[in-house]
């Protein structure tokens, strides 16, 4: 919402700077985002009077206009085809000064004259829209050559902008914000008079209607509870029938007849421009006056083109159209309401009129509609036409139905004023069921609890009123009536707000609770999930957030399930379903990196992953971990070795002994063919910790690796969150081993065997046979080449003895080794070596 | 022979050769073995001292003082090559090629927690400490738990305020039954149904806006706590707060609380803390690109939760009270990390990630 300073201090009679007004409301809840000055840059702009004007010697469309600027007279050359008689005013920019828009102007030949200065349109001082000519300047006090134009015109002013919340229409109009100035400062507030519009006018044209006659004479209808009610008299032989009085509570309607269409005076259209809004014609540019003015829609209609001299508000029909003033056509639902006349539609109620009924330069005659349309419906009919207008904006957030009679004297007297009509003396307000104001409690002794403050009843009361409610003291509680211009407020809490907001926010002091902590404790997930990303970090990986929706098509590229949930509406294709697993999105980062020319990656991220249910509304989600890693570790004096499978089965020994206290194991298992196609059939295992299956871990797919187009051998390792979790709750507590007490003995064993056969295989053998001395068998070296036979490996192991009640004798280890190297030739039927 | 003979052969053998032999020893265990030739249980000199009770009385004197001082010769000696050959192997060891040093370092094999996911543990380690628990709920949501049990009214603009992906439905059912959750304050409605007052709940998770641009991601982190009981206040409110941001941002820095509107708190609030960019309060007055010359920076929602919402999980809003806040996280880390594209956050390039 922008807001002018100038109309503010005008309507609420106050007088305060602009930032003591933007301090005031930004602390009242109507927060001020900016303020921006007008009429402050316009240096070198004066005005100047036309003395005598001839043609340009060489070209046609100029002219050489001689001016005096209040200083000197000069002849400057001018292409706007309306340069006044000698005498008219216009905006002059002398040499040196600067436009808004950063034009300087300097001397200037034009067709071989030199021009010293320029004759301003409303668009190069950004005064208006206006471009097709300069900018006229009608006679007035202070109006003379030399005198600043911003001064000459009253052009300074502030624009605020406020970023108004949802809940307070009424402050959608100047009237509103003038109001809660007047009640935060503890001013009197008192509704514009309608006779305020002569304003506008530089220089009386019409004498002007008493709008205030005008409205004694309408027609008021008192309650009547038929769904379909008719106005009589009708206004001019108008009639004006409500069919269903739910979507519009209220409808009146006045008339301007004798009326000539033109052109606003300069101070309105300044104005609005300075809101935001463009200048149209006289009786437009008062309905948006108005609108800006009270926050309270109304529209204007052509009553020659009112057919049928009938106004009908009334649902629409399935499928009945209707053509919008910005001549899209749109088609409706039984949902949307309409405003009618005899024939067909003429307006989408309270969204935008119809082109049929449009004001037009011949107009002579217009009947004004102010009315109350429900909030909801409005809404409805705005989303669903896609036709979001000031209108719209201020009745889906709730107008004042009490306001409509002051609203539409006011606009009847400014479209008077401005186009030369008459206000006829009938008006109309078909008002079937009055919305009666709410009643509230409010309790002092509430609010001083739930505020923490101890509030004076009468201070509270006098802030109710001030705020335009009507109240009723009773010892330390108020009987108060809401006014109908808040639909926010409706309960005693909402009144306990206003108080505080008023009041300030700073006013309440500051305390601390007496907190009861519960003692159930957080779920068991929440600190093994903060446990996992802490350890992943430590294992030297950098975590990953990717966002939780993904494309369709990679989750068949990375060969993840596509089962997933789709969102109704994405933003785009990309971000289109929720993730199943996260390997798509690690993809898509290494990807990145790698044409970033990364020459490493490792990553991890835990993050929920989705899968549709079948029983359940909502999806399924569970936590899952995934690292991906790729690319070189640094030596400079050693080869560059590639990151490989088994760094990533070192990251899971290290997550998974730091979450479970087990070091998880490595297992091949042809069902991954199905339920991880997405790793390489020869090179990936299954991962468990305790006997548990808590995931899987290999080389990417060549295919998957190649649909995303990355290069290299990139490793990933997937674990399931709750397995994991299952496995550390059913190994918690388990006590940690005391530190033996006597000394251990190494001895070392080489085997060779055949390259198929599983190390893992091997030390399991040799562990059993050394029996329960050997604490562990540990392999230490692979070597391949002479003299090891083609297609066979020697391992080396440590094999570690100990007595956990004795110092070893040599000979006991020796005889326990013997076994070991003896079985190791038998059973492998490879060479031993020492 | 007699014994004196074989006792001055034996001494005098040992007296010419043992220098020769330490010199021609180049190790430690050739030098230790060269020694006990000499002074081991097997040595010459030992052998020689067995032959002491043999000798006649009269010599036993002399020759026993040059047995001894053979030995304490043969230990200087042993000690001094000893000595000698340590410190060759300590000299070989400290000389030979320098390292280039200019060589960059391999880059300490560490990793990085998500500047996110820093930030979260630090704010829920604070609420923590004074006394919240941690609870969560699904990404996934209901549009009760999102919107009407927290008193957003049907077709009204405040759903506006949150622009919302909703997840496709079957045919024939409610097209908006289920969405990504706009905040993450629907976990206040799944713990308030969950449990009974009073309690004291901080959630933290990824909330969803049908938004992209400098700013705003489609995908960001929230924060969000609440606290009922009977008796709390909004004074309490503005303490908790207080000492949160006091902790978070230091303390002394401005904490300014002013009207705001969301529909599930009333009186509901906005908290600004001084901007620490410019940190305008201790340095004056300046331009400020962050917070507009404002000198404060918006940083929590906040208010009284409203007596609907617990109308709708059946507290009874006569006897208890309470308050909520919230947070973007995505926010705090930028602050904290002086990130200024949202989008960084979300791209997950290793040349940021590990810079942090
Ligand atoms: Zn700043």
């Amino acid at each position: 919402m922008l807001a002018s300073h100038k109309w503010l201090m005008e309507w609420s009679g106050l007088s305060l700077a602009p930032s003591e007004v933007a301090k005031r409301l930004t602390s009242a809840g109507l927060e001020v985002e900016s303020m921006r000055a007008c009429g402050e840059n316009l240096q070198g702009v004066v005005i100047a009077e036309v003395r005598a004007m001839r043609a340009h010697p060489s070209r046609d469309k100029l002219r050489l206009v001689t001016l005096f600027d209040g200083e000197r007279e000069q002849e400057v050359v001018c292409g706007a085809p309306n340069v006044p008689e000698p005498k008219g005013l216009v905006a002059f920019a002398r040499l040196g000064a600067t436009l808004p828009n950063s034009m300087r102007i300097e001397e200037r030949k034009l067709g071989g004259v030199v021009s010293c200065g320029m004759i301003c349109s409303e668009k190069e001082l950004d005064l208006g829209a206006d471009e097709d000519g300069i900018l006229l300047i009608e006679v007035g006090a202070g109006r003379v050559p030399g005198a600043a134009l911003a001064d000459a015109l009253g052009l300074r002013d502030t624009i605020y902008e406020i970023g108004l919340t949802p809940n307070r229409p009424d402050c959608l109009g100047h009237l509103g914000i003038a109001r809660e100035l007047c009640a935060l400062l503890d001013k009197p507030f008192a509704w514009p008079s309608p006779s305020l519009p002569q304003r506008w006018l530089s220089a009386a044209t019409t004498a002007p209607t008493d709008p205030a006659q005008a409205f004694s004479l309408a027609t008021e209808l008192g309650a009547k509870p038929a769904q379909t009610v008719s106005a009589e008299p009708p206004v001019n032989n108008v009639r004006v029938q409500i069919e269903g009085a739910d979507r519009c509570p209220r409808y009146a309607a006045a008339v301007v007849a004798g009326l000539r269409v033109g052109p606003s005076p300069f101070a309105l259209r300044y104005r609005l421009h300075t809101l935001g809004l463009r200048a149209i014609s006289n009786v437009v540019d008062a309905t948006n006056l108005v609108l800006l003015g009270f926050g309270h829609p109304i529209h204007a209609f052509d009553l020659q083109k009112v057919r049928g001299s009938r106004i009908v508000v009334r649902r629409a029909q399935n499928g009945e159209a209707i053509q919008t003033l910005d001549g899209q056509s749109h088609k409706l639902s039984d949902d949307d309401l309409l405003i009618c006349d005899g024939e067909g539609p003429v307006a989408l109620a309270g969204v935008m009129g119809g082109a049929s009924s449009e004001i037009s330069a011949s107009t002579t005659q217009v009947l004004i509609e102010c009315a109350y349309f429900d909030a909801r419906s409005v809404r409805r009919t705005s989303k669903r036409t896609g036709l979001h207008t000031d209108s719209s904006h201020r009745f889906e957030r709730g107008v004042d139905p009490r306001g409509v009679r002051g609203v539409l004297a006011y606009a009847a007297a400014l479209i008077a004023e401005l186009s030369g009509g008459a206000v006829a003396a009938d008006a109309l307000d078909v008002y079937p069921t009055p919305i009666a104001p709410k009643q509230v409690r409010f309790r002092s002794a509430k609010a001083s609890a739930l505020l923490g403050a101890s509030i004076d009843v009468k201070t509270a009361a006098g802030i109710f009123e001030r705020l335009g409610c009507t109240v009723r003291a009773l010892g330390s509680e108020l009987d108060v009536e809401l006014p109908t211009f808040r639909p926010d407020l409706s309960r005693e809490i909402d009144l306990i707000e206003e108080y505080a907001r008023v009041q300030g926010y700073d006013s309440i002091p500051t305390a601390t609770p007496s907190l009861r902590p519960s003692v159930e404790g957080n779920a068991p997930e929440i600190g093994f999930v903060r446990r996992l990303r802490e350890v992943g970090a430590a294992s030297g990986l950098w975590e990953a957030v990717n966002f939780a929706f993904v494309a369709p098509a990679d989750l068949e590229k990375s060969r993840v399930s596509t089962e997933a949930p789709r969102v109704a509406n994405p933003m785009t294709e990309e971000r289109s379903v929720l993730r199943t697993a996260l390997l798509p999105g690690l993809l898509q980062n290494l990807r990145n990196a790698q044409r970033h020319a990364q020459h490493r990656f490792s990553g991890f991220e835990v993050a929920r992953v989705f899968a549709p249910s079948m029983e359940a509304v909502l999806p399924a989600e569970r936590y899952e971990l995934g690292v991906l890693l790729w690319g070189l570790r640094q030596s400079w004096y050693d080869e560059r070795e590639v990151l490989d499978f088994y760094d990533a089965k070192g990251v899971l020994e290290t997550i998974t002994h730091a979450l479970t206290g087990s070091i998880c194991q490595t297992l091949l298992d042809e069902s991954l063919d199905a339920s991880a196609p997405f790793l390489h059939p020869k090179r990936r295992a299954a991962v468990l910790v305790q006997g548990q299956r808590v995931g899987c871990l290999g080389e990417l797919h060549p295919d998957v690796r190649d649909a995303f187009e990355l290069e290299g051998r990139p490793v990933y390792a997937v674990l399931d969150v709750p397995a994991l979790l299952a496995v550390a709750q059913a190994c918690a507590g388990k006590p940690i081993e005391a530190l033996p007490r006597f000394p251990a003995s190494t001895r070392d064993l080489a085997v060779v065997v055949s390259e198929e056969l599983p190390v893992g295989e091997v030390a399991t053998v040799l562990h059993s046979v050394a029996g329960e001395l050997a604490e562990s068998v540990r392999l230490f070296d692979i070597y391949r080449g002479a003299p090891v036979p083609a297609g066979h490996k020697s391992l080396a192991f440590h094999v570690v003895y100990r007595d956990p009640k004795a110092t070893l004798t040599d000979k006991l280890v020796d005889e326990a080794h013997a076994r070991v190297t003896q079985a190791a030739e038998q059973r492998f039927a490879g060479a031993v070596r020492k | 022979m007699d014994v004196v003979a074989a006792f001055e052969e034996g001494l005098g053998n040992a007296a010419s050769h043992f220098q020769a032999a330490f010199e021609a020893a180049h190790d430690e265990p050739a030098l230790r073995a060269a020694n006990a030739r000499y002074v081991g249980p097997q040595g010459v000199v030992t052998k020689v001292m067995k032959l002491m009770p043999e000798l006649p009385k009269e010599q036993r004197r002399g020759l026993g003082q040059r047995v001894n001082q053979l030995k304490e010769q043969i230990e200087a000696a042993f000690a001094a090559r000893l000595d000698s050959l340590l410190h060759a192997l300590r000299n070989a060891e400290l000389s030979g090629h320098s390292l280039d040093v200019s060589l960059p370092g391999y880059g300490a094999w560490l990793g990085y927690a998500h500047p996110l996911t820093r930030v979260k543990h630090e704010l829920l380690d604070l609420f923590t400490s004074l006394g919240f628990d941690i609870a969560e709920g699904p990404e996934v949501d209901l549009h009760e738990n999102n919107f009407d049990r927290l008193g957003f009214p049907p077709d009204h603009p405040a759903t506006d305020m949150q622009d919302t992906f909703f997840m496709q439905q079957p045919v024939g059912v409610n097209p908006r039954a289920t969405l990504l959750r706009t905040h993450t304050s629907t976990v206040q409605i799944r713990e308030m149904l969950k449990r009974k007052p009073p309690l004291a709940v901080v959630s933290a998770g990824a909330v969803f806006r049908r938004d992209d641009d400098v700013t705003h991601s489609p995908m960001f982190m929230q924060l969000e706590g609440f606290m009922v009981d009977e008796g709390v206040s909004f004074a309490q409110l503005k303490g908790v707060l207080t000492h949160f941001l006091w902790k978070l941002f230091g303390k002394g820095i401005p904490v300014r609380f002013r009207p705001s509107y969301f529909p599930f708190v009333e009186p509901g609030g906005e908290v600004d803390v001084g901007c620490t960019i410019c940190r305008s309060w201790e340095r004056g007055p300046r331009e400020c690109r962050v917070c507009k010359n404002t000198g404060f920076m918006e940083i929590l929602g906040c208010g009284m939760i409203h007596p609907v919402v617990f109308e709708h999980v059946g507290y009874d809003p006569e006897r208890f009270t309470g308050f909520a806040f919230g947070m973007g996280l995505d926010r705090v880390a930028m602050l904290r990390y002086g990130i200024s594209e949202v989008g960084l956050l979300y791209g997950n390039d290793p040349r940021f990630l590990t810079q942090l």
